[in-house]
């Protein structure tokens, strides 16, 4: 076990150099130019070349490119572009945020999704199953930021119950006060995240429901309920898992759409903003870090695949 | 001249806004409410929206809209303009010697920064040498070097600082009038003043200081009691970052936030709610659309003054602004609140006979046209289509071209550039019209229409130089003669900004609404009993 853990990492690393090229050169293909919004227009083009040089982007790209690596590995991030502050210390701000937010609404998905899946394929083709299948379509049709302005106007101006911006009260340093914060941009990645596991989740269990051993369980006089619990559900963790990892991701580099509707001062609303900036120190940063997220998801989930299924150990 | 900013932070990406954080007040036209203020009553805090983190709480950099808002209520400039007057803040006076090559300026006694040491003679002199150093890299360098010459700086006394010019300059009272000084205790000794950490908790001289950042979130200032113009009335105000206009008007009729400046489309909808004061004030926005010379049918003047016939101003407003309430029909590229602005300039009211007239007369038909803009920009794609519609009357087809803010720029800034016929931007300039020199000389990085003529330069620089006002608003005046002329930019509107505040706020007539900055002193605004 140890020794394929290791066989992993040692594989992700050519990944994530691979990873950190492409992304690289992506930001710096992109038009325009980050230098242009410090620029005004009377200033000489020697000024403008001065700050191209204080910024390092004087350099041809592969020389900006491996500075940055050798900075990186030896723990240096570098400046915002933007507003000069250390990208690392930028990421760490917003990073409790933003994990705070996608690992509860991760959380909540599972423990929604699971049952209300497994509900839906006992209840094939019946009327409780096609009421939740619409609402799992109209769950992946609806843009978040729609769905998110829809709540706030009902939750936050009409009645009144919720905040409808921010993480917190100004001024107020409370757990509570965060959680009430939370809530509506949470609903909306619940609902997002929900309508799309119950999907996979669902045709999961229906295949599980028409194995040999369910058979057997309802011969043996098992009712729906018993066999769901005891025997389907374990089964119903596979796809499950695929979920997981793949979201894990998520959980570092936040939602871009759902944080700024929300103004939820996550990785998600840097993200953003960075971009729009060119700020190619923060979005590599950024970049990275999800990526290393997505390999360690990825590893989880092959652990995890072994100890649910014996069978895909074995295979190994 | 004044502290500027390129608009990439607002929705114009890559259109050159400048903008004075020291230009003018200007006088608000407002709801009639606005002025009606009730008791004050001491204490309370405001909630301000800004749509994005400031960048670095330091007025040696500060150049976009956010970040000049808040050290609006954090820092003090030496002097402002008001309405063109001239309005002294630190500083109380600022005396030019008879050959106008030396600058006597005296502050006022007793001022003291957030932390309480004096504001003195050594902080303007060492701001300013801050500026000059080309190793700090502030992006207000260029309006303190003239003709390649940096001018020099020195302290007289504890309160006089002596500025020498290299050459008369009109424009330096209006440049000076942006520059805001840093105090030299807390600075001093940084290498990189740009990345020091003393700007995460930055010490200034305005009427609120520094209390909280948390970022993402907002930015908390509270009163400062000591401020020279008296203890502001308020306990605290914040800027709280609101990044989706939907939600921030949402916000805004929830009172989670208390003033926000809104777009002309939204004002009906959250004036109904009879929650706000609408203060509307012009903002020293040129709005425009620039022909291309580069482009060889454009370099025809009878063709661009066609084009101009053609369009009407007044259904372009409606279209775009909803009505004149929000933005006046523009025929100056100097904006009304720029010095030696005129009327007096042609006008091209519409008249498609005229128009058919002159583009047979340049013997051009069957003529196709790009019209570039950025796409995120909801105005511009209005006015696109209107000026696709317009063009068609008199047989002109008009393209659009949508373009990402980051390939416009680039395009839009390539001196040869062809890859479109006409464009939408927008600028604020401020006060100083010496400022609007780097739209329009021959071989300036930002002159979008690509207009090159020599004698029109040399009205330029001869006016940047003339000390005598009537001279030189007689230059400015056929500067403006000339472009509406040779209708090398056609002038659409003056925009004006729309600020909802919360009805409970008073003194807003007070607090002097201002362009970028929404209010030049949040320090009279209170709640109303």
């Amino acid at each position: 076990m140890h020794k394929y853990i290791l066989r992993r990492i040692l594989q992700a690393i050519p990944l994530l150099i691979v990873i950190s090229i492409v992304s690289f050169a992506l930001i710096k293909l992109a038009p325009g130019d980050p230098v242009s919004s410090f620029v005004t227009p009377d200033m000489s083009p020697e000024d403008v070349e001065r700050i191209r040089q204080n910024m390092g982007l004087d350099q041809p790209i592969y020389v900006q490119y491996w500075h940055w690596l050798v900075n990186m590995l030896s723990g240096d991030w570098g400046y915002s572009l933007v507003n000069h502050r250390p990208v690392l210390t930028l990421i760490m701000e917003r990073l409790p945020a933003t994990i705070g937010l996608m690992g509860s609404a991760l959380f909540l998905s599972l423990l929604i999704s699971v049952p209300l899946s497994m509900y839906a394929a006992a209840r094939k083709n019946k009327a409780a199953d096609k009421v939740l299948s619409l609402i799992s379509y109209i769950g992946i049709s609806i843009p978040s930021f729609w769905f998110g302005i829809m709540l706030i106007y009902l939750f936050a101006v009409k009645l009144q119950w919720l905040p409808s911006m921010g993480m917190r009260t100004i001024g107020v340093n409370s757990f509570l006060d965060v959680v009430k914060h939370g809530i509506l941009p949470c609903t909306v990645l619940v609902f997002m995240n929900v309508s799309v596991y119950m999907r996979y989740i669902r045709s999961q269990t229906i295949s599980q429901l028409e194995e040999d051993y369910v058979q057997i369980q309802y011969a043996y006089g098992s009712t729906t309920g018993t066999v769901l619990v005891r025997h389907v559900l374990k089964n119903t963790l596979l796809p499950v898992i695929t979920i997981f990892g793949m979201s894990f991701p998520e959980l570092i580099a936040g939602a871009f759409i759902t944080e700024s509707v929300f103004s939820w001062p996550g990785m998600g609303a840097l993200g953003i903003t960075s971009v729009f900036a060119l700020d190619y120190p923060v979005i590599m940063g950024i970049t990275m870090i999800s990526s290393v997220m997505l390999v360690i998801g990825n590893l989880l989930a092959d652990i995890l695949y072994g100890i649910v299924d014996p069978r895909i150990k074995t295979m190994k | 001249m004044k502290k500027k900013l390129l608009s990439l932070t607002a929705l114009l990406t890559l259109v050159t806004v400048i903008v004075t954080a020291c230009g003018g007040s200007a006088p608000a036209s407002n709801s009639p409410t606005a002025t009606t203020t009730g008791q004050a009553q001491a204490g309370g805090q405001l909630i301000v929206a800004v749509q994005e983190d400031p960048r670095v709480l330091n007025p040696v950099y500060a150049g976009d809209r956010v970040t000049l808002t808040i050290n609006q209520s954090l820092f003090s400039h030496l002097y402002t303009y008001n309405n063109g007057e001239k309005k002294f803040v630190l500083a109380e006076s600022l005396t030019p010697s008879a050959d106008n090559l030396t600058y006597t300026l005296k502050l006022r006694k007793g001022l003291t920064w957030h932390d309480g040491k004096p504001i003195t003679a050594d902080d303007v002199v060492f701001t300013m040498e801050s500026v000059l150093d080309e190793k700090q890299h502030s992006s207000d360098r260029a309006n303190f070097i003239f003709n390649g010459t940096p001018l020099q700086v020195k302290k007289v006394d504890e309160l006089t600082v002596e500025f020498k010019l290299p050459q008369a300059s009109a424009a330096f009272e209006g440049v000076l009038a942006g520059f805001i000084p840093i105090p030299k205790h807390v600075f001093e000794g940084e290498a990189d003043l740009e990345k020091s950490k003393k700007n995460e908790k930055p010490i200034g001289s305005g009427p609120f200081k520094f209390k909280e950042y948390r970022a993402g979130e907002y930015v908390t200032l509270e009163r400062f009691d000591n401020y020279f113009a008296g203890k502001p009335k308020l306990d605290t105000v914040t800027y709280r970052i609101a990044k989706d206009p939907n939600a921030a008007n949402m916000a805004l009729q929830n009172g989670e936030l208390q003033m926000r400046k809104i777009d002309a489309v939204d004002h009906n909808k959250l004036n109904s709610t009879n929650r706000f004061n609408m203060v509307t004030y012009p903002e020293g926005r040129l709005n425009y659309l620039a022909f291309n010379l580069n482009v060889d049918v454009l370099k025809k003047k009878e063709v661009r003054q066609a084009i101009a016939y053609a369009l009407d101003r007044k259904e372009l407003i409606t279209a775009t602004y909803l009505s004149e309430e929000f933005a006046k029909p523009a025929a100056s590229i100097f904006t009304p609140d720029t010095m030696y602005h005129t009327s007096e300039v042609e006008t091209y009211e519409h008249n498609v006979d005229r128009a058919k007239e002159l583009l047979t007369q340049a013997g051009v038909s069957n003529l196709k046209l790009r019209l570039a803009y950025v796409n995120t920009n909801k105005a511009h794609e209005t006015q696109a289509l209107y000026v696709q519609q317009k063009l068609g009357e008199i047989g002109i087809t008009v393209e659009l071209m949508a373009l990402d803010s980051g390939a416009f720029g680039n395009m839009s800034l390539d001196m040869n550039n062809t890859a479109y016929d006409l464009s939408f931007g927008g600028y604020i300039m401020g006060h100083e019209p010496d400022g609007y020199k780097s739209l329009y000389l021959s071989d300036a990085a930002y002159n979008y229409s690509h207009y090159k003529n020599p004698e029109f330069d040399a009205l330029w620089n001869q006016a940047a130089v003339e000390m005598d006002p009537a001279k030189r608003g007689e230059l400015y005046k056929q500067i403006q003669q000339t472009v509406a002329n040779e209708m090398t930019i056609y002038p659409i509107a003056y925009d004006n900004a729309i600020i909802a505040v919360d009805k409970k706020f008073g003194g807003l007539q007070e607090a002097g609404p201002k362009p970028v900055v929404m209010f030049e002193d949040l320090s009279k605004v209170f709640i109303q009993q």
